[in-house]
Formats: structure tokens, C-alpha cells, sequence
């Protein structure tokens, strides 16, 4: 067992089981923080690929932009004191049947097709070769992205100002 | 042959149709009243004008067609529209002209009582039956026959009905309607065959076909079978008589023109145009012959039962009917169209001056008259004049032409109709006598019914009697003293015999009403079972009106359970599924994001499975 | 591991943020299962980009991972608001458009 392979099964255990959890557990707070470690969890499969500036980014981003954007979120929605509903709704078994059978669907369909074993070279910083990439062939669609961003932004802004 | 122009008869067809549109459409005009009928009788006079020039014109053998096409079909005309004129069709055109002018000018004080709108309407339905009959009788094919053939059914039962507000008339008209539709029905079909078999509508052409040979007569029976219900039902023949006595519930001019002279002779007619094609096929002549002879038995017996003078009248038409197909079902058609002609004239006649009776005494029941030759002297005359035609006897009207029926159904080798008619020559006479002693001689009765005071009628009323008699004695005598030639040549033994049948008709009739020495009532008794059968008419209505609600109604009731149970239980399920699916459809848009991810999350499903399946 | 491991593992992770978004009650809750669909993705992109030696499938990711913030935030924003007007965020009594 290479010492990739561990780390592949470890990675995902992690993750497959905090994802479990995110989805189950009744207390939504709760739910929130597994999702950082499912997070977390994301972050090493993106080492494991050789991908050491995509983890930081989903660290910084994610697991901490997000999450903490949702922690306030229920802050303000959820009356703390109050009820504690059932999480859960009616449609479990559909659900899981739905689920159930489409994962199956995806994982049979890869697993026919002779699918690539070996990693194809490719540069070493892949940081650098990622930053030089984004600012000469996609610079279009980085300023577009920023644009995307900055109307998102002011949106939100908008949609969550205090009443009048 | 010659070839004459036929704008004449064309005129006095058109000269009515002028006059029912101008009524029918300008409604103001119509509901006047007076004007109305002025104008419908100055294009009526105008009528008969042409009628008998174009007669006239026409006597010696000219024919004169005029076509116009109507129906364009592949390769040919399918049917056309026009005139057929000559020497038989005008000599009818003729008679349809004076009796409808007459009638007319008769109505004008006969019906003074009528409100102007109804006036109106009557002289409109009066120009409608002119026009369709006229069209009927110079019609050059079977397709415009049958349409006027329609439409004088129409007219018909537009004037049977024509005091719509009493029951008994709407009854009447409608039964006129469907007893005669019935037979409407078998003429439809027997046209179609014989276009089917002969590739024509056309009488003309195929007249051509048959005397050469070329028609095939394989089936012909069943066609001219077919024409012959058509004319049964029209010219009330055994049994679809029963809606002329009826018939008598519209105005008596009415009866008159319709029921005497015109409409009922359509059938008769229509036999006389296609003799050439009945000719062909004997075994159905003597159906008709038979059914003929019997028709004039059975009416005379049960005219001799009946208190209402108009009925006597009609059953003594059917009778007389029944005279002219027995004398076409023996092969000699142009007797019966002579007798047609001349019983045209009479039983007019009579009819008019029974409406003058019925006018005076105000009642149509026998019971309430007598004794009114005193009082009404003119009448008397005149209604003498048209019994004694009836009757056949010399010097008047229809003695010739009775004579030539039994001398052709002799000719023809018809004993045994022969003798049912003799038996009804003096049947004929027998009744027709009764009713002139009981009416007319006599005692008057003892309470004058609505306080009548009988009077000779006014002048409109008069003028069409005195003209209409004067005809009749003028052919009777002309008749008397010049012999026609006939294709048949009648026994010696003939003429004294019908003449003597007739004699001792009125001599039974005068011995028992006027003078009494038979008890009627003892006479009447003798024939018991007879008189009781005929009374009731022999049941025939009752079996009619048994089958028309068992089979026609029942059969109703069940397509209406069909219709609504079945046709439009379908279309209601139908619908109701739509309904219901429809709202069982809508719970799925339940609102919720979370339920139409999950359909997304199905359909991707379905697609990948598919994907998987149908194609990998 | 060859790339049919990654790839079974963000299928496995895609159809968990499946059952989550058609399971959960709260509006927030159906966002964390969002928010697992489209971590999935990424791994796949990223996987992809690995085992062909292609740079562009991580560029996408970089992307992907933005809009994600910025969809995350609107998301959050609308929850915020709906649970002004309508003091709820149970996605069950958010059925306006019932027909």
C-alpha cells in the first residue's frame, strides 16, 4: 500500500462520513461544523493531487469564508432558544432511493470505462503555472469572475439591509 | 311533332312564384290582409290565362321543353330544372290554374272572417301550393318532380294546419304529413333506382331508352313498385288513406283545391307520365289495379256511415282515386287522367258548395241541415249539378269518363275489380243522394244550429259555383254527344249498365230519405257488423297510430336512452377524467423547492438509466 | 489510486449533498447539501485535470470555487430576508407557488 493509497482512504472515510453527517444530524449547528471537516477533508484530496494552491483556496474560502457566513446565518434565522424542529422531512426513503440508485448509476458507469492509472507529467509549481495560466489564456474570464463578484456582493448587500 | 315554344306554360308557373315571393317577403304587404290577396289572385287569373293558351298551343301534340342545367356532374348534367309542356301536361296545368283562381276568389268570402295577417299568410300558402303543383306537372325530370312533389306536400300541410290553434288541425296536418312522407320515401328510393338502372333523371330520355329496348327490366319491379308507394301515399290509396278524411279539418276551399282536384291527383298523374315505364312491368299493374279497386270499395262503404258532409266528400274522392289507379293498373292511363280531369272539375265543385252550406248553417253535421234546397235555391243547383256528375249519369260531367274506366278495366281483363267497381258506381250514387235529401230536402230542423238563417252565398262565393258547374255540364254534354276514341273498345252491355247501376243508387237513397218507405234505420241495421266496422273506420287509424307509438316511439325511447346514456355518458366520463386527472396532475406543484429537485433528481435518473439501457 | 477512485468518491460525495438539499427541512440545511454537490465537482474537475495532464481543469475549479462564495452568500442573504417576511426558514411553509 503506497503511502498515497492511505492517505486516499483515510482522506475519504473522513469524508465520506462527514458528509454523512452533515446531511443526518438533527441539530443544524452541528451540521455546520462537520461540513468544515468535510471541508478540511476536500482540502487533503486537493494535496493528495498534487493541487497545494486549490486546497489553501478551499481552506481560506471555504472552510472559513463559508462556514462562517452560515454560522451567522443561523444566528439570525434560527430562534436558538426556541424550537428544535425535526430535521428531517418526509421524503427520507424517496430520497434515498433517488441518491442510492444514482450513485450507483455514476459508479458502475466509471467503473467499465478503462480509466487513466497513471498521472500524466505535469509542472512542478503548479501554483505558478496556475497564476500565469489565469492571467494570459483565461484573463477574460477572471475579469468577468470579478465583475460576477462584485454584483454578488452588492446584491447581497442589498438583500440584507436592515428594514426601514 | 312539333316543337312549340314553351314560354307559356313557363308564365303561368313563374306568374305564381311571383306571387308567393312577393308575399312571402314583403311582410308588410302579406299582413294587410286584402291587398294580399288581390295580389296573389291577379297573378292567379294571369296564370290560368297562359295556362290555357299555352293548352291551346299545345293540344294537337306539340311539345315544347325548356331546360336548365342545374347539377353539373362529371361528363353530364346531373339534374336540370324546366318545363315539360305537352298535350297531357298542359290540359293539367290548365285545370291546376282555374281550380287554384277559382278557389282564390272562392276564399276571399268564405274566409272574410279571418284576422288580415292570417288572410295573409293563407293566400301566401295558396300561391306556394300553385307554384309547386304547376312545377310538379311540367316538370321534364324525376329530380324536379320530386321536389315539388316535397313542397306540395308542404303546402299541404301548411293549409291542413292552417288554423294551427286547434288541435285537431295541427293533428291532422301532421298526419297528412307522415302518411304521405311514408310513401315519399318509397318514390325517393324508386327515382334513385331508376337513375341507378337507366343513368337518367330525365323522363324524356328515357322514355327513348325504353321504347328502344335499352332500359333492362331486370329489377324494374321493385323500381316502379317503389313509384307506385309514392303515389299511393299521395293519391291515398288502401292503406294510406286515412289522412285524407282527416285533411278535412283545414278551410273547405282548401279541401277543394287540395283534396279534390290537385294535390291527390299528383300521384295519379305521376303514374300517367311514367306509363311507358309501368308498362314494362304488368305484375305491378295489377298490384295497383287491385289495391285501386278495393281503395273505392272501402271508401264508399264508409262513406255511406258518416254525418260530416266534408267527410262524405273525402272519402268519395278517395274512392274516385281509387277509380283512376284501377283504370291505370289495367294499362289504359289516359282514362283515368280523363277521369282525373272531370272528377277535378265536380269534386271541386261539390266542395264549394258544401263550404257554402257549412258557411250558412254553420256546422259541417248532416243532422243540422235540411230542407235548404228552399232556402237555398242557387246552391241546390249547383250541388245537384256536381252529385249527378259524380253519379255518372248522361248530359253530365264525369259520365263519360266513368264509363271509359270500366270499359277499360274490362278491356284490360280485370273481372274482379271490375265488379267492386260497378258495386261502387252504386254505392257512389247511393250516398252522394243521401246527403243531397238530407241537406237539401227534407224537413228543416226544429233548433237552427247558432241561430242560422241559411242564405244563398255572395257573390264571391257564387261566381267560382256557377262557373265551375257551367264547366261541368259544358263537358258532360260535349261528351255525351261526341265520342273521344279510345284504344279499347267497350262491350255494348256497358254503358246501360254502369247508367242503370247509377239509377238505382239514387233510387235507393230516394226511397229511403226522402220518401221514406225504407226505414234508414232498418237499412242501416241489415248491414249491422258492416255499418259498426265502418263506423269506426274499420280500425285502420287505431292499427296506424298502435304502430307508430310501439315501433317509432319505442324505438325513440330507446335511441334516446342511447344518446344519453352512451354518447354522451363518453364524453361526460371523458371529461370528468380530465377533471380529476387534472387535479390529481396539480398536487405535484406543491411550491416547495425541495419536491421539484427531486423531480429533477428522478428525471436525471430515468435519463441515465435510459442512457445505460437503450443504448450502451 | 487511479482517477476511477477519485471519481467514485465525488460521486458518492455528490449523491450525499443530493439526499441532503431533498431531505432537509431547513433552508439552511438544504444549502450545506448545495454546498457538498458542488465540493464534488470540484474534486472531479481537479481529478481529471491530475490524470490528464491538463492545467485547465484547475484553473476551472479556481473559478468554481468563487462563484460558489458568491452563490453561498446570495443564498444566505435571500434566507436572511425570507426569515424577515415570513419568520420562517422551513423550506415546507415556503410553498407560495402552489398550484
Amino acid at each position: 500500500m503506497t503511502g498515497e493509497a492511505v492517505g486516499f482512504w483515510c482522506l475519504s472515510a473522513l469524508l465520506i462520513g462527514s458528509a454523512l453527517a452533515v446531511v443526518l444530524t438533527k441539530n443544524l449547528f452541528h451540521a455546520v461544523l462537520w461540513l468544515a471537516l468535510a471541508l478540511t477533508g476536500t482540502a487533503g484530496i486537493f494535496l493528495l493531487l498534487d493541487a497545494e494552491f486549490l486546497a489553501a483556496v478551499q481552506l481560506l474560502l471555504y472552510a472559513g469564508g463559508i462556514v462562517t457566513v452560515m454560522v451567522f446565518a443561523i444566528v439570525v434565522t434560527e430562534k436558538l432558544v426556541g424550537e428544535r424542529l425535526s430535521q428531517t422531512s418526509r421524503r427520507i426513503a424517496g430520497g434515498a432511493v433517488a441518491s442510492g440508485l444514482l450513485a450507483w448509476l455514476i459508479v458502475s458507469a466509471v467503473m467499465e470505462r478503462p480509466l487513466a492509472t497513471t498521472r500524466m507529467p505535469m509542472a512542478d509549481d503548479l501554483t505558478q503555472e496556475i497564476g500565469e495560466t489565469v492571467l494570459t489564456r483565461f484573463v477574460l474570464p477572471f475579469e468577468l469572475l470579478a465583475v460576477l463578484m462584485l454584483a454578488g456582493l452588492m446584491s447581497a448587500i442589498y438583500f440584507a439591509r436592515p428594514e426601514e | 311533332m312539333m316543337t312549340g315554344d314553351g314560354s307559356l306554360a313557363l308564365a303561368a308557373l313563374l306568374l305564381h312564384a311571383l306571387g308567393f315571393l312577393t308575399l312571402a317577403i314583403v311582410a308588410p304587404l302579406r299582413r294587410l290582409g286584402r291587398p294580399a290577396a288581390y295580389v296573389s289572385i291577379a297573378c292567379a287569373v294571369g296564370s290560368l290565362v297562359s295556362a290555357v293558351l299555352a293548352w291551346q298551343q299545345h293540344m294537337g301534340g306539340a311539345v315544347s321543353r325548356r331546360v336548365w342545367e342545374w347539377l353539373p356532374a362529371q361528363g353530364q348534367t346531373l339534374a336540370t330544372v324546366g318545363i315539360l309542356a305537352d298535350s297531357d301536361s298542359t290540359v293539367m296545368l290548365s285545370l291546376v290554374a282555374l281550380v287554384a283562381c277559382l278557389v282564390q276568389v272562392y276564399s276571399l268570402s268564405y274566409l272574410s272572417d279571418e284576422p288580415a295577417p292570417s288572410f295573409g299568410r293563407y293566400y301566401t300558402y295558396q300561391s306556394l301550393f300553385a307554384f309547386s303543383m304547376m312545377g310538379l306537372v311540367l316538370a321534364p325530370n324525376l329530380a324536379q318532380l320530386f321536389i315539388c312533389w316535397e313542397l306540395v306536400g308542404l303546402s299541404s300541410y301548411l293549409l291542413i294546419g292552417f288554423w294551427y290553434r286547434k288541435p285537431e288541425a295541427a293533428r291532422a296536418a301532421v298526419k297528412a304529413f307522415w302518411i304521405t312522407k311514408a310513401g315519399d320515401v318509397g318514390l325517393l328510393i324508386g327515382i334513385v333506382l331508376l337513375w341507378r338502372q337507366s343513368g337518367t333523371f330525365d323522363l324524356t330520355e328515357m322514355r327513348v331508352l325504353v321504347e328502344s329496348g335499352a332500359l333492362p327490366v331486370a329489377g324494374l319491379s321493385i323500381i316502379t313498385f317503389c313509384l307506385y308507394l309514392g303515389a299511393a301515399g299521395k293519391s291515398a290509396q288502401f292503406p294510406m288513406h286515412i289522412w285524407l278524411p282527416d285533411a278535412m279539418e283545414g278551410p273547405t276551399p282548401v279541401s277543394a283545391l287540395i283534396h279534390a282536384a290537385t294535390m291527390v291527383t299528383a300521384g295519379v298523374y305521376l303514374l300517367l307520365r311514367t306509363e311507358w315505364l309501368f308498362a314494362l312491368t304488368p305484375d305491378v299493374l295489377l298490384i295497383v289495379a287491385w289495391i285501386g279497386a278495393f281503395t273505392a270499395l272501402l271508401a264508399a262503404v264508409l262513406a255511406c256511415v258518416q254525418d260530416d258532409i266534408k267527410r262524405v266528400l273525402a272519402y268519395s274522392t278517395v274512392s274516385q282515386l281509387g277509380y283512376m289507379m284501377t283504370a291505370i293498373g289495367a294499362g289504359f292511363a289516359s282514362a283515368g287522367f280523363f277521369h282525373l280531369l272531370t272528377h277535378g272539375l265536380f269534386k271541386a265543385l261539390l266542395f264549394l258548395g258544401a263550404g257554402a252550406v257549412i258557411h250558412a248553417v254553420h256546422s259541417n253535421d248532416l243532422p243540422h241541415m235540411g230542407g235548404l234546397a228552399k232556402r237555398m235555391p242557387q246552391t241546390a243547383i249547383v250541388f245537384l249539378v256536381g252529385t249527378l256528375s259524380l253519379a255518372g249519369i248522361p248530359l253530365f260531367g264525369g259520365f263519360l269518363s266513368k264509363e271509359e274506366i270500366l270499359g277499360a278495366v274490362w278491356a284490360g281483363g280485370l273481372v274482379g275489380p271490375f265488379l267492386l267497381l260497378m258495386l261502387v258506381a252504386f254505392l257512389t250514387a247511393f250516398y252522394m243522394f243521401r246527403v243531397v235529401f238530407l241537406a237539401f230536402f227534407g224537413t228543416p230542423p226544429a233548433h237552427p244550429h247558432h241561430g242560422a238563417h241559411p242564405h244563398d252565398p255572395p257573390a264571391a262565393m257564387a261566381l267560382p259555383l256557377w262557373i265551375l258547374a257551367g264547366l261541368s255540364m259544358a263537358v258532360g254534354i260535349y261528351f255525351t254527344f261526341t265520342h273521344p276514341e279510345t284504344e279499347f273498345t267497350s262491350p255494348g252491355w256497358l254503358m246501360p249498365t254502369a247508367v242503370g247501376t247509377a239509377v238505382a243508387g239514387i233510387l235507393l237513397a230516394w226511397l229511403t230519405y226522402e220518401r221514406q218507405v225504407i226505414n234508414a234505420g232498418r237499412l242501416a241495421a241489415a248491414f249491422g257488423p258492416i255499418r259498426y266496422a265502418a263506423i269506426n273506420r274499420f280500425w285502420i287509424d287505431d292499427i296506424f297510430e298502435g304502430i307508430y307509438n310501439a315501433v317509432l316511439l319505442g324505438f325513440s325511447r330507446v335511441v334516446g336512452w342511447l344518446d344519453r346514456y352512451i354518447v354522451d355518458g363518453v364524453l361526460n366520463v371523458v371529461s370528468s377524467w380530465t377533471l380529476t386527472s387534472g387535479d390529481d396532475l396539480r398536487t405535484l406543484q406543491t411550491g416547495r423547492v425541495q419536491d421539484y429537485v427531486y423531480g429533477v433528481a428522478v428525471g436525471l435518473l430515468i435519463l441515465l438509466l435510459w442512457a445505460r439501457w437503450a443504448l450502451a | 489510486m487511479g482517477l476511477q477512485a477519485y471519481l467514485t468518491l465525488a460521486a458518492i460525495v455528490f449523491s450525499i449533498g443530493l439526499f441532503g438539499v431533498v431531505t432537509r427541512r431547513n433552508t439552511i440545511g438544504i444549502l450545506l447539501g448545495i454546498e457538498l454537490m458542488l465540493n464534488s465537482v470540484n474534486i472531479n474537475l481537479v481529478a481529471f485535470s491530475r490524470f490528464s495532464g491538463d492545467v485547465t481543469g484547475m484553473i476551472f475549479t479556481v473559478f468554481t470555487i468563487c462563484i460558489t462564495v458568491v452563490e453561498a452568500a446570495l443564498g444566505l442573504a435571500i434566507v436572511i430576508l425570507l426569515f424577515r417576511v415570513r419568520r420562517t426558514v422551513t423550506a415546507d411553509h415556503l410553498d407560495l407557488l402552489k398550484g
